[in-house]
């Protein structure tokens, strides 16, 4: 925790961290199912924590998959099984048309969907020191969890007001959340990861990025940071490079943390977040798959001689998550870019 | 029959009502087609089709993008639904055929539906296999239907792993078909390494690089 704990408090540590994006290459390190990353708490921590350990990864383990907010709000979810599956997926939605959104409420946040897995997956977080997180979808990736996506698309064009009481159910939702774990764990503690990969240009435009998204996303964290919270993590997923002037508007902390994919530069990014904000990222996952270790070695160099003197810190990190068939030696060529080319003089 | 001035409108008609996304012009543009006696298959290749082009190049270009691409497909298919059953059989050409589905173990299927109805506006005749599919079927749907191309789509980066055995699977059974592959985790280069023939970056490519891609093949087997 150390060199994540030097860049929060302002300070530079002796090397870049090697940051993590880690579950189903984790479950299979240790021998356990993929599944139970994502439902069996203790078995997922303690998968990733040993692997963390393996590979000299810096941060604690997190608990949580890019299809939330389907499950919360009532709808089903299905569980990594078999050989072609990675994560949690969506099994049905809780909305397929308009009348469904007039039924829909909030979740109970101590009981919904996998909330109480997460709070048990965060107390040990507690008890084992490290960075006590939630991980949610963002406001727009969880209103396209609570109905289908193409169903969202639609109505921002065609029926926009439906559009925005969704937002307006996912943003009232992730307040819920975090203020639970705010008022569980205190403030000080808890850093909220957001991920939010819906609301790529793989899937909508920045002009809808700025109607639909941005003030959402700009509401939830000032809320977020006025409870107290101090540095707010992203996980600006795909293709978001047309979007990035709204996401440099969105209150991070200080400082905050973007990690990006590998489709947005690193130097691009450090010129919109740098100033404020921790860059982490952004080696291919599918590099790390299906490439060969030399590529990949060379891959964490080109990131680290990028980034590695980013205004407010950089760590090394794969774009999303490493894709659990990974070779490890692969995994190990990012420690061993680290140790040749991320010491600070 | 209509006088050539007042084809040119209602296709110019139909063309725009599916790149603004109309579905109501379409509906109604396709119905006066109809009603004064434009050819349907004019009306729908001319038209509809001609319209879907313009908007994959829109999509290609980033600006369009999924709900513009959703609305107007929504336009095409009011207006096919109509012409459709009127396309005389004797002015059917000779249809390219694909069968197309989302990997097994991937659930996600925007990107392959998209594909899907660039196909179906190009005149392809699809057979779309849906989401998580079993790596057996595409073959066997393959075989079944004679079709020229399999398309492959995954969005994970363990499901694009099927990949390459399905395309074994194919190939064993079928050397000659022509087989891509897309989605957000593949690049050209991937597909290239599992053995696909062709890869497309976007649906608005798609119906481009399957062309170009039988050509190749076609340019292979005759040396």
């Amino acid at each position: 925790m150390e060199r994540l704990n030097s860049l929060l408090s302002g300070q530079r540590p002796d090397r870049v961290p090697l940051y993590h994006f880690l579950l189903g290459f984790c479950a299979k390190n240790v021998g356990y199912p993929i599944s139970s990353m994502y439902s069996d708490p203790e078995k997922s921590f303690m998968a990733q924590l040993w692997t963390f350990e393996q590979y000299g990864i810096d941060g604690g383990p997190d608990f949580g998959y890019a299809s939330y907010g389907g499950w919360e709000f009532g709808g089903e979810i299905k569980f990594p099984n078999g050989e072609w599956e990675q994560a949690p997926s969506h099994g049905s939605f809780a909305v397929q048309s308009e009348e469904d959104v007039e039924k829909i409420r909030l979740p109970d946040v101590t009981k919904s969907g996998m909330l109480p897995l997460a709070m048990e997956f965060s107390k040990l977080q507690d008890k084992f020191g490290t960075p006590i997180s939630i991980v949610l979808g963002g406001n727009f990736t969880i209103a396209g969890n609570i109905c289908p996506v193409e169903t969202l698309c639609r109505w921002m064009i065609k029926k926009p007001e439906v559009a925005h009481r969704l937002l307006r159910f996912a943003t009232d939702h992730i307040l819920e959340v975090i203020q639970y774990w705010v008022d569980t764990f205190g403030a000080e503690r808890v850093i909220p990861n957001i991920w939010e990969p819906l609301s790529s240009n793989q899937i909508i435009s920045p002009k809808h990025f700025d109607i639909f998204v941005l003030p959402y996303l700009k509401e939830s964290s000032e809320k977020i940071l006025d409870m107290g919270i101090k540095h707010i993590y992203y996980h600006i997923c795909g293709e978001q490079n047309l979007n990035l002037p709204h996401w440099a508007q969105v209150p991070m902390g200080d400082p905050g943390i973007v990690s990006i994919g590998h489709q947005v530069d690193l130097s691009t990014a450090i010129n919109y977040f740098g100033d404020k904000s921790i860059i982490v990222g952004n080696v291919d996952p599918a590099f790390i798959q299906n490439g060969t270790p030399q590529q990949v070695y060379e891959l964490c160099k080109q990131c680290i001689e990028k980034a590695k003197y980013a205004p407010r810190g950089y760590m090394l990190m794969s774009g999303c998550e490493v894709p659990p068939m990974s070779p490890p030696y692969n995994m190990y060529m990012m420690q061993t870019a680290i140790k040749d080319f991320g010491w600070y003089d | 029959m209509a006088l050539m001035e007042r084809t040119q409108e209602i296709l110019k008609g139909l063309y725009d009502a599916v790149v603004v996304y109309d579905e109501v012009a379409s509906a109604e543009l396709s119905k006066a087609a109809l009603e004064e006696g434009v050819d349907a298959y004019d009306a729908v290749r001319n038209g509809l089709a001609a319209g879907m082009e313009k908007v994959g190049q829109l999509y290609a270009n980033q600006e369009y993008f999924v709900p513009e691409l959703l609305l107007c497909a929504d336009a095409l298919y009011a207006g096919l639904e109509i012409l459709k059953p009127h396309i005389g059989v004797r002015r059917q050409e000779i249809r390219l055929k694909i069968v197309i589905g989302t990997v097994e173990g991937d659930i996600h299927d925007i990107g392959k539906n998209l594909v899907k109805l660039m196909f179906d506006a190009a005149g392809w005749i699809v057979y779309d296999l849906g989401k998580d599919v079993k790596i057996e079927r595409f073959a066997e749907e393959q075989e079944k239907t004679n079709s020229d191309v399999v398309a492959l789509s995954a969005l994970m980066s363990t499901s694009m792993l099927a990949i390459p055995k399905i395309i074994k699977i194919i190939k064993a059974r079928n050397p000659n078909v022509a087989i891509m592959a897309g989605g957000a985790p593949l690049t050209r280069d991937i597909a290239k390494l599992y053995g696909a023939d062709g890869y497309a970056s976007n649906a608005g490519e798609a119906v481009q690089e399957a062309v170009s891609m039988i050509a190749r093949m076609k340019w292979i087997q005759a040396k």
